[in-house]
């Protein structure tokens, strides 16, 4: 779907206003909640180029998340790395890790790859829980999961962490507008317009697909370790299929198919989140019955909003 | 013998869920995700219903009756607004209802086991063979057939089936016909609902009752659909004996490895048969 000129604008300086409000309001407490929002909105724009762009529904995110986690937990604690090498390692191996499962995933189309990434995110679950347990802690997970060391700036108070995300943000998602408007990220588009004909056109499909599926992957391992060590622990928790569902949900609350679309979605899942349990522990009902209500009145999500009206409300999401 | 009776009351558990979600995908084309929710909730009513009655089949009276209508109750007021939308969105909706129904449950049943105790009818094991079963499996068993055959019966030989089968086959050349399709759909997803609820009214006394009880079931059901093939029942019928036995064997010999291999299983068949494995037809996805 596209947005309107004034409506990309408006959103970006939404997006833009949030960024800046921990620097206005210090002591940590609004760092730590938006660059929880950031962590995760960096997540859902890899996402968003599998589901949104590529139109494949993939509900085993959380396992490219986690393995980003994990390997930068593992080679910190365990191995004793240094955070930005360790940082660049847990993008490749969430590369790695889509680009293990895609072999797999990327032979079946339409529901048939929602089922196989499910199935194999939940392996991966059950692996990482059970007979990793030598390298992954089992069930009780990695503590102390550290924070990088940079020019001697203490990265461990919230208020500096939160600039560090905030420049690892930036550059995925200026990264990601690039490669949304090259030719690469235009024929993802017809792939998913109808895949028969971009495989008649004389693209390769498959390859198309595998490779916005490993680029999502690094997007994914990068996030998953900026959670890790955001809140200094990784578990089995992060590898759970609620986490592909929750990423899908941000993505669609927010307007799948766009590139700002899913950073509005994240915040408005954690804000809600905030604010819900705050007065109800049940706020996680609360919300999938706003996102069933999402999916019926508001298919393009808070992005469709910005859509011409010509665009809106059917759905296709394109 | 225990684990062939184990095996197959699994079998035929496993049957009913994955019975009514292969029948909702021919009918509507889409996977329902809250099966495993619908099922969850078919054992937490039973509970309910045994608390206040104290009558086990009383539970297993209700409880598919209440839940089929809450499935019609989903069709009617949101499934049906994006049929003519892409499959991801039907998708959506029905993931969507897992985090609604599962808040429902822990608001009104709480976090805390629930135990259904086993009807006193089939609280003594039986011996069989010069091993003892416990007799409520024989139950399930008895009881699973039944329902399957019924269910036979309703889709091959009644007037009921025809409408549900060409309304499958050719929505709108039914339609053209004067078969009420709305309606047909309103029905085929209350009849998978209420199967589910009866799944898991009938699990109730087997297992603790509690909320990840719907996720573990339905990545079974997924398995055993697609290895049957998507929206054929009789596919159904020998994935399910094909799971439930391995998941029987599974747990007594290689416990660990139970979850791997079938998983394994579903990815193969996904790969290499993605039409299932007891597809007559060539390859359709």
């Amino acid at each position: 779907m596209k947005t309107t000129w004034l409506g990309t604008a408006l959103m970006g300086l939404i997006v833009g206003a949030m960024i800046l409000v921990p620097f206005v309001w210090t002591g940590g407490e609004a760092a730590n909640l938006v660059a929880l929002i950031l962590v995760w909105a960096l997540f859902a724009i890899g996402f968003d180029l599998v589901f949104g762009t590529a139109g494949m529904l993939s509900f085993g995110h959380a396992a490219l998340l986690g393995s980003g986690g994990y390997a930068l937990a593992i080679l910190t604690v365990a191995h004793g790395w240094g955070f930005m090498p360790a940082l660049g390692m847990a993008a490749l191996v969430g590369a790695a890790m889509a680009f293990g499962l895609s072999i797999f995933a990327v032979r079946v189309s339409g529901l048939f790859f929602s089922l196989l990434t499910l199935a194999l995110a939940q392996m991966i679950y059950v692996l990482a829980s059970t007979k990793l347990r030598g390298l992954t802690g089992g069930l009780d997970g990695i503590a102390g999961v550290p924070r990088p060391a940079l020019f001697g700036i203490d990265l461990y108070d919230n208020d500096n962490f939160y600039v560090f995300i905030v420049v690892v943000f930036l550059i995925g998602l200026g990264l990601m507008a690039l490669l949304r408007a090259s030719p690469f990220g235009r024929s993802l588009r017809a792939v998913q317009a109808n895949e028969v004909r971009a495989a008649q056109l004389g693209y390769n499909v498959q390859r198309l697909r595998q490779a916005a599926f490993v680029i999502s992957g690094a997007y994914a391992g990068v996030a998953g370790s900026l959670l890790a060590s955001l809140i200094f622990y990784i578990s089995p928790q992060m590898l759970h299929w609620s986490v592909s569902g929750d990423v899908l949900i941000m993505t669609v609350l927010g307007g799948k198919g766009t590139l700002l679309g899913p950073v509005l979605g994240v915040a408005v899942f954690e804000l809600l989140k905030e604010e819900l349990s705050q007065y109800t522990q049940y706020w996680y009902g609360i919300l999938g019955a706003v996102f069933i209500a999402a999916t019926i009145f508001l298919p393009n999500g808070i992005a469709g909003l910005f859509a011409p009206r010509r665009d809106r409300d059917k759905g296709e999401g394109r | 013998m225990s684990i062939l009776i184990i095996g197959l009351s699994l079998s035929f558990l496993l049957f009913l869920l994955a019975a009514g979600l292969t029948l909702i995908f021919g009918m509507l084309g889409v996977i329902n995700f809250a099966h495993g929710a619908l099922y969850m909730l078919g054992a937490y009513i039973c509970y309910q219903v045994v608390t206040m009655t104290g009558s086990f089949w009383i539970g297993l009276l209700v409880a598919p009756l209440v839940v089929a209508l809450l499935g019609a109750l989903m069709e009617m007021t949101a499934l049906r607004r994006v049929y003519d939308r892409d499959h991801i969105y039907q998708l959506l909706l029905t993931f969507g209802f897992i985090l609604v129904i599962d808040e429902l449950t822990k608001v009104i049943w709480g976090l805390d086991y629930k135990q259904v105790p086993t009807p006193a009818l089939f609280a003594q094991p039986v011996e069989l063979f010069g091993s003892m079963i416990p007799s409520y499996r024989l139950f399930v068993i008895g009881f699973g057939a039944a329902v399957s055959l019924a269910l036979f019966l309703l889709l091959d030989r009644s007037k009921w089936g025809i409408v549900i089968r060409a309304a499958s086959a050719d929505a709108d050349m039914a339609q053209a016909l004067g078969i009420d399709v709305s309606r047909v759909r309103t029905a085929v997803f209350a009849l998978g609902a209420g199967l589910a609820a009866i799944g898991g009214a009938v699990t109730a006394p087997l297992v603790p009752i509690e909320l990840g009880m719907g996720f573990s079931i339905i990545i079974d059901c997924f398995i055993v659909v697609i290895i049957g093939g998507l929206g054929n029942i009789r596919g159904a019928i020998l994935a399910s004996l094909l799971i439930g036995m391995a998941r029987a064997a599974g747990y007594t010999y290689a416990t660990e490895w139970v979850e791997l291999i079938t998983f394994a299983l579903l990815i193969g068949t996904l790969m290499f048969r993605p039409a299932g494995l007891f597809s007559v037809k060539g390859r359709t996805a």
